[in-house]
């Protein structure tokens, strides 16, 4: 029987699709009373690797376990983990309560509680409509609540914020923390760092089927050293004067500026002074975490163009020689160093709900 | 355990209307069959006591104009009554794939086998149901029909109802085995539709017409599925299972099986026997098929 920890464990797991490799080597562990967020781009092989560790995808190798057991010896494993899955199936023609009571009994708990789970995620005054008549976001929450029909002590949720309105998304989010305040586990996947970023304490990111840094989301955080926007008469000079004084992590911004990692506002300013080259403003800029996100993940999408940092925007500087783009430097860290190639039709994200503009 | 997940399959099943929306069509082609067959099953008779089938009925030592041709009625019924429960299995596993239902069955199973146990044993009830139901509609049909002389003993009807319940039940698993080897339900409906009621008739026919074989019949699913109840009309006139009357022209015996609805059928239990052997082929492989699919 399974050991009641809550611990999740992916270890070397690799998924392969013929000949194409949808998780390669994965490894990371999920601890009880934590939120977990599992992120990597869309492709990234987030959902294989989720239907691995709830046994509908057969590992190739590697081993995925859930209280130290695969999903298939966990006796009554919805009492164990409950899951809510993108592409996941009501029939069209069974009513929500229909649905939740014909699980109910496979798993062998009351009928009530399909009534109480109903309430919980808000359908009770649609108990009796038909599935097929749901909107997307209803049949998150109806999904929702299949999972927790068990009362179980893993949650895995695989994208569930698609479809939800921002209210939707404010409850789970707190919905998640509670349930994990409670010493159970959640593990949460999605493509945008910033849908999740409220709600996570601990991060797994993957790109192209591979770990690229897991750990607790604070320490990546705080690996992102912060950035001084500049912007001086002459960028040219200062980049030099800059790079005289020792400071080498240069970047030129999309907008002319010139980006300085690891010098203080104070530092840059005694600098120009002395250097005699006029600055007209500075600006502190703490490197978000989306930023970083797509760093780690950016590795799987090639593409002809120049990487970011040596494509000057027009009119700005060229970089000078021996210019280094900055580079992550958190012992997490597995992803390709410097900044990889953007992929196509990449927009630097603004928004909160900004995604990857035309990629699949 | 098993309990639970049989009370979870039940409450699929009568939670949709699929099985009771098939069971229309197996009352009605039932009643029509023996309805159409006992009104041709009169003329037989009328046939056979007046005709030159005399020494057919001197060596099974029966009254001539008296056979219980009411047997061939119910038999044609409950055989194109088995197709409905055939395409009911198919749903229980290809539907749940088709509507993605697949993937909470599995996450709420302890594990695939018994998630596929559980279907098994919930279809066998209801594959009773609409053998109970089917072999209803075709007495009613033959009653309607057939004169007295002709219906079936109270035994003999028994032997027809436990026989129509044993084919309608492993009729049904069939199609579980079908749909699971094949994953997809319009597939397989259309296929095993065409094939029992067409494709086999034909291969049966051109074999017994062209290449003189007679046994076909009696060994492929359509005829095996029919032989189950049809083997009892037809041994009741000395045309199937062991008892054949060696003097028995071999023509006449594939004829009087076939208008039994089972031509080149053995005994009702060898017929049993080689469908559940195809049932087996198909729902072992599907069982196979299935502990390894990825759901994805």
């Amino acid at each position: 029987m399974h050991d009641g920890s809550g611990r999740i464990a992916v270890q070397n797991l690799t998924k392969r699709f013929g000949a194409v490799a949808a998780v390669q080597n994965l490894s990371f562990t999920v601890e009880p009373g934590s939120v977990t967020g599992f992120l990597g781009p869309n492709g990234a092989g987030k959902t294989t690797t989720l239907r691995m560790l709830l046994g509908l995808v057969t590992p190739t190798s590697g081993a995925a376990t859930i209280n130290g057991r695969p999903h298939h010896q966990l006796g009554n494993p919805a009492r164990v983990v409950g899951a809510v899955l993108e592409n996941e199936g009501f029939h069209p023609k069974r009513t929500a309560r229909n649905h939740l009571r014909v699980y109910a009994s496979a798993i062998g708990v009351p009928d009530r509680r399909a009534d109480e789970l109903l309430g919980l995620v808000g359908l009770s005054s649609a108990a009796d409509r038909k599935a097929g008549e749901y909107s997307l976001g209803m049949r998150q929450r109806l999904a929702l609540a299949t999972a927790l029909l068990g009362d179980p002590q893993v949650l895995v949720l695989d994208e569930p914020a698609n479809g939800l309105d921002p209210e939707g998304i404010a409850w789970l989010r707190s919905f998640l923390r509670s349930f994990a305040q409670q010493g159970r586990t959640v593990l949460v996947s999605s493509h945008l760092l910033s849908e999740v970023e409220q709600t996570i304490d601990q991060v797994v990111i993957i790109s192209a089927g591979m770990t690229r840094y897991y750990g607790p989301l604070e320490q990546l955080r705080q690996s992102q050293t912060s950035r001084v926007l500049v912007q001086p008469a002459d960028a040219g000079e200062l980049v030099k004067a800059l790079q005289e004084a020792g400071f080498t992590q240069l970047e030129p911004t999309p907008d002319g500026r010139v980006a300085v990692s690891g010098a203080t506002v104070k530092e840059i300013g005694d600098l120009a002074a002395k250097a005699g080259i006029a600055v007209y403003g500075m600006q502190e800029d703490r490197a978000d975490l989306e930023r970083l996100f797509f760093q780690l993940t950016a590795g799987q999408f090639s593409t002809g163009q120049a990487p970011y940092g040596q494509q000057p925007p027009p009119g700005a500087w060229a970089p000078p020689p021996g210019y280094q783009p900055p580079q992550p430097g958190h012992p997490g860290y597995q992803g390709q160093q410097g900044y990889p190639p953007p992929p196509q039709g990449y927009q630097q994200p603004q928004g909160q709900q900004q995604g990857w503009g035309g990629q699949a | 355990m098993m309990g639970n997940l049989v009370k979870a399959e039940s409450r699929k099943i009568i939670t949709t209307k699929s099985w009771w929306i098939l069971l229309i069509p197996s009352v009605a082609f039932a009643l029509a069959f023996a309805l159409f067959w006992g009104a041709i099953t009169n003329d037989l008779n009328d046939y056979l006591g007046s005709s030159d089938a005399r020494e057919l009925a001197g060596l099974l030592g029966i009254s001539l104009g008296e056979l219980p041709v009411g047997l061939l009625a119910l038999a044609h019924g409950v055989n194109i009554g088995t197709i409905f429960p055939i395409i009911f299995g198919v749903f229980a596993l290809a539907g749940e794939y088709s509507k993605k239902t697949i993937t909470t069955t599995f996450l709420t199973a302890p594990n695939r086998g018994s998630a596929l146990t559980a279907k098994m044993l919930t279809y066998i009830g209801f594959g009773a149901i609409y053998g109970l139901v089917i072999v209803g509609a075709a007495s009613l049909g033959t009653v309607l029909t057939v004169d007295e002389r002709g219906l079936p003993t109270a035994g003999q009807w028994l032997g027809v109802l436990g026989a129509g319940i044993l084919a309608t039940v492993l009729a049904t698993l069939f199609g579980i085995g079908v749909g699971a080897v094949w994953n997809s339900v319009v597939g397989s409906v259309i296929t095993l539709t065409i094939w029992m009621l067409i494709v086999e008739n034909v291969l049966v026919f051109v074999s017994f017409g062209w290449l003189d074989i007679t046994w076909l019949g009696g060994v492929l699913p359509n005829g095996t599925l029919n032989g189950i109840v049809g083997a009892i009309g037809a041994e009741a006139f000395g045309a199937a299972g062991l008892s054949v009357p060696g003097e028995l022209d071999e023509d006449l015996q594939w004829l009087l099986q076939y208008t039994a609805g089972a031509p080149g059928a053995f005994a009702w239990w060898v017929s049993a026997a080689i469908f559940l052997a195809w049932t087996m082929v198909f729902f072992l492989a599907g069982w196979a098929a299935n502990q390894r699919r990825d759901i994805t």
